[in-house]
């Protein structure tokens, strides 16, 4: 079974998140719950997505609008990391030759810009 | 960690309010987790300047500090955990560049910032934007027995209306299953999003997976165990005769071919594996006591001799 917390359940295990905030997360659509039958249920992940809005709202006085432009380049980088990864251990498995074809490539593009 | 927080932050004592948080925000900026995601002494600093930060922003705090009624390890944090451990997994729901794949050419920034603001602006700007509608995401709790055999079964919506699923042979706890075009609808002529059902299967009482095969434990009795019979299983597609063999022990394997289940895209279907387990008799008569003295006198053996520590 996956583990998945209602709306309460949410809101005692992120000790910073109050009710107001939650909704508000879910009402920007910076927060996306799982529909279920007992209503909106939210995933691990949500959670810690949670504690991190709730500390750059807080520490950044950050409104919602900015929350979304912070949380969305955020996700864009964590997207960009896991594309990144994915490219290196696929280089990592070619030949050496075709390793060294690769990083001589990224060398010159980086001098050159 | 540092037991003076004020050095923490890079700070002297005299730093006023102000100080503080400058400081501290700028060591979230440069050392935050999961804004410094390839430091990797970004976290051993954030934490240590929250933690400081902890103390010193609340004045009254940070003043009994000062006068020594508190240290610097009263405000334990309770271990924390970083959105980067999350956020780079595979299942990600907020990956930009999954949703936006038919946005066009346009950056996922665009489509982000268009997907917040799209509805409200729209009207007011006069103009049209065409953005696919969001997906939509559903959790479902299904029988052990549905997701194994597949079937099919419908989601009452928040909004009243209902969507047919159609759960798909061997499914797994955690598949995601899409309907194409069931989210939300889209901007302007954008089309409609998915819908992403993620399927969460409920133990089943006799039956555990394993892969592609079923576990289960079948209970036998003493004399079953001793000469062997035919017994009726449970299997996930009725019941089954199954020969127990002569001399059967508790924890034996029996492996019935072809009994498990059969998941996409494999040919054939996993095994049901049963594990025996004796069941000695609710009453033990006289006779079965007397004979099992007089048994015990010449045939003696002993099970737990490898066991000699």
């Amino acid at each position: 079974m996956i583990d998945l917390y209602s709306e309460e359940d949410a809101i005692a295990t992120v000790a910073r998140l109050t009710h107001t905030q939650l909704l508000s997360f879910v009402k920007a659509r910076i927060v996306t719950p799982m529909q279920s039958e007992s209503g909106p249920v939210y995933r691990q992940i949500d959670l810690v997505r949670m504690e991190l809005l709730c500390e750059l709202s807080e520490q950044f006085e950050l409104d919602d609008d900015a929350l979304g432009v912070v949380i969305s380049l955020i996700d864009q980088l964590h997207g960009v990391r896991a594309e990144l990864r994915a490219f290196v251990d696929a280089i990592a498995s070619e030949p050496a030759d075709v390793r060294e074809r690769i990083s001589e490539a990224v060398r010159a593009t980086r001098s050159t810009g | 960690m540092s037991d003076d927080p004020y050095a923490a932050l890079g700070l002297k004592k005299s730093a006023t309010a102000e100080d503080i948080k400058k400081a501290y925000r700028k060591i979230a900026r440069t050392s935050h987790p999961d804004l410094n995601p390839d430091d990797p002494k970004a976290e051993a600093k954030f934490k240590a300047a929250s933690h400081a930060y902890d103390l010193l922003k609340d004045p009254e705090t940070r003043a009994r500090f000062d006068r020594g009624e508190i240290d610097a390890s009263g405000a334990e944090q309770q271990e924390r955990r970083f959105y980067k451990e999350y956020a780079e997994a595979p299942g990600n729901p907020y990956r930009s560049g999954q949703r936006f794949e038919d946005f066009g050419e346009a950056s996922d920034i665009f489509a982000e910032f268009m997907r917040q603001k799209g509805h409200r602006d729209r009207q007011e700007s006069g103009q049209r934007f065409n953005v696919r509608g969001q997906d939509q995401r559903y959790a479902l709790e299904i029988p052990f027995l549905e997701a194994v055999n597949g079937g099919t079964t419908r989601i009452t919506l928040p909004n009243g209306s209902a969507l047919q699923v159609k759960i798909p042979k061997g499914s797994n706890d955690g598949q995601t299953i899409r309907l194409r075009g069931k989210g939300e609808p889209g901007y302007g002529d954008g089309p409609p999003g998915d819908a992403l059902i993620t399927l969460s299967v409920r133990p089943h009482s006799l039956f555990r997976r394993e892969g592609n095969d079923i576990l289960v434990t079948l209970p036998v009795t003493l004399d079953e165990a001793i000469l062997g019979a035919q017994v009726e299983t449970p299997t996930i597609d009725g019941s089954v005769k199954l020969s127990i063999p002569k001399g059967a022990s508790s924890g034996q394997i029996l492996r019935l071919r072809g009994r498990g289940v059969k998941s996409i895209g494999t040919k054939s279907r996993g095994d049901q594996k049963v594990e025996l387990r004796i069941v000695a008799p609710p009453e033990i008569d006289e006779a079965l006591a007397e004979f099992m003295e007089n048994w015990r006198k010449t045939n003696a053996y002993d099970p737990r001799k490898g066991m000699k520590i």
